[in-house]
């Protein structure tokens, strides 16, 4: 149908393509990528007196994003920085280590069974975030039994509870992305060939053993599509560490957005979303090759 | 397939784990009928936070705002994401690799860039030429941006399930392209349609990071209202309108499954 060779129907041809696919790309087109760019370029302005970018140019947003203003360079940022990468990559460890014994655990129930098992594990997702972040907030809060719990055991001060904390911000971080962990490896274990499992088992390979030889490498594309779907959104997470982080456990969407409301200098917030952006195309890209590389292939597109 | 036996520790830690995703929510439906205000002691059953819900105008306000955004933009993104995803599968011989990038934009971007460019665009629009005002419109046209890929990638596993000898048929019986979308293709993707809306309704009224930036004063949705009142400190009826919302969710999910179980019925009678 596309590969129609004589030249009107050619055209007619890209016409069609124009008429259907035109609106929505327009669409996209007028209201994400010129916003966006209008954002980047933003980051080169100077800070105006309420908050607005102004001309001349300048990098005094970047400068600041390092770190550098009026008393010095402080290293708050560099530590918001570290801070994000810290808790997307421990708390992405954490959903792929409870994600891969319940994915393994749908796949050997009943097929009628599994559709309910896949969905008991989605539905909490499906609840607005605010409302399962304030969920949290309200067991995690100082004087709840699981606080009390905490500070009997001295995992945490009775004044303080549990919340805010990094721990709940990291909590909070497993428990909005595990599904986008559990669906893709639950598809892997669908197609699992377990005569390599009991090879490995027959051999007395230790279960560590077995798993990294025989149901690591056939996970893989699944476990590369859930790295992409949890450590991507994971790293701009916004409401998590706003609610149950408080101000030490801010992560570098935050430090964005407070540019934007009470801080009030666009410049400098469009440089930090210059860094979101980059670190979100990085780590797709690393994503993709590692992928590629290990054999992953074409499944892991997202 | 041979059915695979997992070490009932499985089982016991697939319990723990049910629990964790369900103890927040069962807090907050829990604490909606508490007798009084406390996050921390239950002390006895009552309504009083349901009924002063209906007496809350920002509430009613709140609800018909996420009613309106997210009716109107999920109908603009099924309209754009169905054309969108019937060109990519009339064409998908050719390489669009731009286009492919402008699908996946909105998805991959994260949603604090996407709320702030939008916010930050709108402003400066409005400031120029004195359109686009922050508030209702400017909501729904971001909530179209972020629907309108997922609805076309919906659309389009739809057509590429299809058996493509239907086209050439359809064509052969000398259909002009009006009736042939109304009585061929528009029949044949009916249930992609259906789920395209759904899923575009759900994002809509779910999102709460770009409503939030490109919102006004006066289009408050229900996740902003309940942010407000988060950071404000009132706690008592987001419990009630948390759970309502939970309700809601339980409904959907209940459908959703009723759906998938008689399909899958379906499909073991055909084989």
């Amino acid at each position: 149908m596309s590969n129609i060779s004589s030249p009107a129907s050619r055209g007619s041809a890209v016409l069609h393509l124009l008429w259907t696919t035109g609106p929505s790309a327009a669409w996209i087109t007028l209201f994400l990528v010129l916003p966006s760019l209008y954002l980047v370029s933003m980051a080169f302005l100077t800070n105006g007196t309420y908050g607005q970018p102004e001309m001349p140019l300048s990098v005094d947003s970047f400068r600041q994003l390092a770190g550098y203003g009026f008393l010095g360079w402080s290293p708050g940022n560099l530590y918001t920085l570290l801070r994000s990468l810290y808790y997307t990559l421990f708390s992405t460890a954490l959903t792929v280590l409870v994600a891969y014994p319940i994915a393994y655990y749908i796949s050997t129930a009943r097929p009628s069974l599994r559709v309910v098992m896949l969905l008991a594990i989605v539905v909490p997702s499906w609840t607005n975030q605010v409302i399962r972040a304030f969920g949290w907030m309200n067991l995690l809060a100082p004087g709840t039994p699981i606080s009390t719990l905490a500070s009997w055991l001295g995992l945490a001060s009775p004044e303080l509870g549990l919340y805010p904390s990094s721990f709940a911000v990291m909590l909070g971080l497993v428990y909005n992305f595990l599904p986008f962990m559990v669906l893709p490896l639950y598809s892997a274990f669908e197609k699992l060939d377990m005569s390599q499992l009991e090879a490995a088992r027959d051999l007395y390979a230790s279960p560590l053993r077995a798993f990294f030889a025989a149901i690591l490498p056939q996970t893989l594309p699944g476990l590369l599509a859930g790295l992409v779907l949890v450590m991507i959104p994971a790293f701009g997470m916004y409401v998590v560490p706003e609610l149950l982080g408080g101000g030490r456990a801010m992560m570098i969407g935050n430090l964005v957005a407070t540019q934007f409301a009470d801080g009030s200098n666009w410049p400098y917030g469009a440089a930090g979303s210059i860094l979101m952006l980059a670190a979100t195309l990085l780590g797709i890209w690393l994503l993709r090759r590692l992928g590629r590389r290990l054999g992953g292939g074409e499944e892991v597109v997202i | 397939m041979r059915q695979r036996r997992a070490h009932p520790a499985f089982a016991v830690f697939w319990w723990l784990v049910l629990l964790f995703l369900y103890l927040p929510l069962a807090v907050v439906v829990l604490f909606s009928f508490n007798a009084i205000n406390s996050a921390a002691t239950f002390a006895g059953f009552s309504l009083r936070w349901y009924v002063s819900l209906f007496s809350n105008d920002a509430v009613i306000h709140a609800f018909y705002n996420s009613m309106v955004l997210a009716l109107s933009s999920s109908v603009i993104a099924l309209v754009l994401g169905t054309f969108l995803g019937y060109g990519l599968y009339r064409h998908r011989g050719r390489r669009m690799g731009w286009l492919i990038v402008l699908i996946y934009l909105p998805i991959v971007m994260p949603d604090v860039v996407f709320g702030i460019s939008d916010m930050t665009f709108f402003v400066r629009l409005n400031s120029m030429f004195g359109i686009l005002k922050p508030g209702m419109l400017t909501m729904i046209i971001s909530h179209v941006t972020f629907e309108l890929p997922f609805v076309a990638l919906l659309i389009y596993a739809r057509f590429v399930n299809l058996d493509a000898a239907l086209f050439d048929a359809s064509k052969d019986l000398y259909a002009g392209p009006i009736k042939r979308a109304l009585y061929f293709v528009i029949p044949a993707i009916k249930p992609a349609l259906v789920a395209g809306f759904f899923l575009a309704f759900t994002l809509s009224f779910d999102d709460f990071v770009i409503s939030f930036f490109t919102s006004g004063p006066e289009s408050a949705t229900l996740p902003i209202y309940i942010w407000g009142a988060i950071r404000r400190g009132i706690s008592p009826d987001i419990n009630a309108i948390g759970s309502l919302m939970i309700a809601a969710v339980l409904v959907a999910a209940l459908i959703s499954l009723i759906f998938t179980l008689k399909s899958r019925k379906r499909e073991g009678n055909l084989n």
